[in-house]
């Protein structure tokens, strides 16, 4: 098992050192100049742009300004923002936290309802209740975070006063972004679980606990469940992973702060620094949350350690 | 099969070990006390207003990602600092009204301008200090001007708002002198902003770069603190004693504390305000700002924004727009009202020129210039060679259809001013071709001139704002247009000092732009602010972005 971890935590570096030169190049792609995005209807003349274009290093060859942000990154120095000449190591360690919170509450509201409501699904199978708790699935996934915030903001914050429309102060203001964004991860899990579970209770040994005499909590807790349940943990990973990196709308209906505001905003400036910096993060959540993923597969499949 | 435990059990203690482990991250941002988000209102109700211990929540629309007004260029940064800084001359409420005095004192008493315009002297206050103590004086003014002078500090827009600054001089402790190498008469209009605001020598040398979280002015508010995407908060100066004659009470000003959040999506705007999460929000989307109209909870304050409209620059260097004839055509095609109506929700009055109403200078002539006239447009297309001669709906000649390119950005509802742009040029026989782009992309597809059309609006209080985009050499002149004789009258209007004078050149400017059409006017951007029913004496600075913090408090 360590083996497995520490030669995972190698790829990881390998896949990190890819994420952080895809992101590095893409930025080149991408039009648009920093100096002249910044100086823009300011009435700097063109010489004053040339300038600024040249102290902040984007005249170096390529290979230079490469060379020179990963040994930087290698160093833990991410390089300081174009706009707040801001460490953006801080500026990204003071936005975490909330995205953290954010995708984390999110998190265990898909699970909680995915998980009971692809439970139930499945064994209700074919029934209304089936079909509606399939049609709440669906509805989950499809409905926009911007239309769906806003509509709960109106029903508990303008109209019943019951919750903080916005602000990221205390638990209160989690409780509407958590739901909203929940609600999305829920469908799929729901679903993979309804489908995975249905397809475990197909099986031979199924019949065989059933034949038994096992009761049905029994059958399906400790038989079907257990065999369905590795699929679902892959998903769960996943949506993990989106929840980090998809928080951008949410924050902007509930005005919290996190990392989703800070790479969009950035993006859009061409805050390069600050573009490379949240998304090498994010690339290295991703990772860690896979490696917990295999690792937990790893726990729960027996097959798979020998 | 050997006598392992239930498979599932072991799955829901990963699951309960992953969501205990989150817990902490949880817990962290429960409350640590019981702060309501409204503090409770102020001592006494009287109808006089005075020192209370209110606080005020004021809605910004984004986070500005560096806030030091010396460096940074950003409109949003100048809504709460202008509470923070005091500026060494103040410009009057309402400059566009006629000739007469445009600026009035703040950290300076009085000054004059030598006879060959090149130099300024300032005569500055005795009785001011700084919120750490520091004293104001002539060394301070000189500290602060070179600090935003120098190279090193990277200003991206305090700099040029000192024009052709060359050096700032010590008289004497109360009397400063700058020092141009070329007359230049927006100086005193720079020094009325935010971003030449007098910042503490002593702040400035002990934080460096990291300043802008640690700013020290002399304004009627502290700042506190900044957490970006989160809040900006500043408490009152107990010790405020010296505002200029623009605010309407003397002494400290009356709230206790502002915290501004930041609410960057506009349909959220309203919903916050309404559910008390903000007693002031900027910029709310028409529809909502009519809805909140019907509510006897709040009142909106609309704020005409002086500076450039948005328009529709022609870029005349691209054939078929080479010909002047064409780019008419385009202007008389256009119904500006239909687009205010339909997009603005009559909120904002169609433009006309390339001034907006509010804007000192601005020329009202124009106003019938160019009226929404089809029939005059298809006449101008006509004799400039450009018929449907296969009866496809567009013109052509010499076998080229008659399309247009446009770059979009998506700020100012560009893209849907643009759908019904689109429609209407349809109507006289012109394509419309839109890209939409992020801005720096757009910038850079402008560079690279491979466009017809790009949406423009800038605000600015002084005219000369017309030379950065109609000067023949300025980068951002993207009309592409090179024209000596408004070249002449732009280089003129900046450099003399008499402010009638200064206002029938920039008239005659604002003509010749429109008679070289380069400009399609759409509409004078108005900032719909809202606020809570509760909130009284809320005014804006000349500038139209910046609210005069120092007056307002809450009724109760």
């Amino acid at each position: 098992m360590l083996v497995y971890v520490i030669r995972r935590m190698l790829i990881a570096l390998v896949v990190l050192w890819g994420v952080a030169t895809i992101v590095f190049l893409l930025l080149q792609v991408i039009p648009g100049d920093p100096a002249e995005t910044m100086l823009a209807g300011s009435g700097a003349s063109e010489a004053r742009i040339a300038q600024t274009r040249q102290d902040l290093g984007l005249d170096d060859p390529l290979l230079v300004q490469y060379g020179r942000y990963l040994l930087n990154a290698l160093r833990g120095d991410l390089g300081r923002s174009l706009y707040s000449n801001r460490p953006v190591i801080l500026t990204i360690s003071e936005q975490l936290p909330a995205t953290l919170q954010l995708a984390a509450a999110a998190l265990l509201v898909a699970v909680i309802l995915g998980l009971s409501l692809g439970i139930l699904a499945a064994i209700r199978a074919g029934t209304w209740i089936d079909q509606t708790v399939m049609g709440v699935a669906v509805l989950g996934v499809s409905v926009p975070v911007f239309w769906s915030g806003l509509l709960l903001i109106w029903i508990f914050s303008v109209s019943l006063n019951w919750l903080p429309a916005t602000g990221a102060d205390g638990w209160q203001h989690l409780v509407m972004p958590a739901a909203v964004l929940g609600l999305v991860g829920a469908g799929p899990i729901a679903r993979l679980v309804r489908a995975s579970l249905l397809n475990a209770l197909r099986a031979d040994y199924i019949a065989m606990a059933q034949a038994k005499g096992l009761p049905g909590r029994a059958v399906v807790g400790r038989h079907a469940l257990r065999n369905a349940i590795i699929p679902v943990i892959a998903l769960i990973g996943l949506q993990a992973g989106f929840l980090l990196g998809g928080t951008v709308v949410t924050e902007a209906v509930f005005a919290r702060p996190g990392l989703g505001r800070l790479v969009v905003d950035a993006i859009l400036s061409k805050d390069l620094p600050m573009v490379q910096g949240v998304v090498l993060l994010i690339a290295a959540m991703y990772v860690v949350v896979n490696l917990l993923v295999d690792v937990a597969t790893l726990a729960l499949d027996p097959r798979l350690r020998q | 099969m050997g006598t392992v435990r239930p498979l599932l059990w072991k799955c829901w203690r990963l699951l309960v070990f992953t969501l205990v482990s989150m817990l902490p991250l949880l817990a962290a941002c429960a409350p640590t006390s019981g702060t309501p988000l409204l503090a409770s209102p102020g001592p006494e109700a009287n109808d006089q207003p005075s020192q209370t211990s209110d606080r005020l929540v004021y809605g910004l629309t984004l986070s500005p990602s560096g806030i030091d007004p010396h460096i940074n260029a950003s409109a949003e940064l100048g809504i709460p600092l202008t509470g923070v800084y005091d500026t060494l001359v103040y410009r009057t409420l309402d400059p566009q009204k006629g000739t007469g005095e445009q600026f009035v004192p703040g950290l300076a008493e009085s000054w004059e301008l030598s006879d060959d315009g090149l130099t300024y002297t300032f005569r500055l206050r005795r009785d001011v200090s700084f919120h750490d103590g520091t004293p104001f004086n002539a060394q301070a003014v000189r500290a602060n001007i070179e600090r935003i002078a120098d190279p090193d500090t990277q200003s991206q827009k305090a700099i040029f708002l000192l024009g052709p600054f060359e050096s700032v001089e010590v008289i004497d402790q109360y009397t400063v002198a700058i020092h141009l190498s070329a007359p230049y008469a927006p100086l005193l209009d720079g020094l009325a902003q935010v971003y030449l605001g007098m910042a503490s020598p002593a702040a400035l040398a002990e934080w460096g770069p990291d300043y802008q979280f640690h700013q020290v002015g002399t304004g009627p508010f502290k700042f506190v603190e900044y957490v970006l995407n989160d809040h900006l908060t500043l408490v009152r100066n107990d010790d405020y004693n010296w505002g200029p004659a623009i605010y309407d009470h003397s002494g400290p000003a009356y709230l206790a504390e502002i915290e501004f959040r930041f609410f960057t999506d506009p349909a959220s705007r309203a919903l916050a305000l309404e559910a008390g999460d903000a007693d002031v929000m900027g910029e709310l989307p028409p529809l909502d700002a009519a809805r909140l109209r019907q509510d006897s909870r709040f009142a909106i304050l609309p704020i005409a924004i002086p500076g450039e409209p948005l328009g529709i620059m022609l870029n005349t260097k691209q054939p078929p727009l080479d010909d002047v004839r064409v780019r008419q055509a385009l202007l008389f095609a256009t119904d500006r009202n239909a687009i205010v109506q339909t997009v603005f929700s009559d909120e904002s009055p169609p433009a006309t020129g390339p001034l907006t109403e509010v804007t000192l200078g601005y020329d009202p002539t124009l106003a019938e210039r160019y009226p929404y006239n089809p029939d005059e447009a298809m006449a101008l297309l006509d004799e400039s060679g450009w018929a449907d001669s296969d009866g496809d709906g567009v013109r052509e000649q010499d076998g080229q259809p008659l399309v247009l390119d446009a770059v979009l950005m998506t700020w100012g509802s560009v893209p849907e001013v643009a759908q019904l742009v689109q429609s209407q040029w349809a109507e006289v026989g012109i394509a419309l071709r839109t890209e939409t782009l992020t801005y720096p992309a757009a910038l850079e597809a402008v560079r690279q001139g491979d466009y017809h059309i790009v949406p423009q609006s800038f605000s600015g209080s002084d005219p000369d704002l017309l030379r950065t985009y109609y000067h023949s050499g300025e980068p951002f002149n993207w009309s592409k247009i090179s024209d000596a004789p408004l070249d002449n009258l732009l280089d003129e209007a900046r450099s003399i000092s008499d402010p009638a004078r200064r206002i029938e050149l920039y008239n005659q400017a604002q003509q010749r732009i429109m008679e070289l059409a380069l400009l399609v006017p759409l509409r004078d951007p108005v900032n719909l602010n809202a606020a809570s029913a509760r909130v009284k004496g809320l005014r804006f600075d000349a500038h139209g972005w910046f609210p005069l913090l120092h007056d307002v408090y809450l009724e109760e």
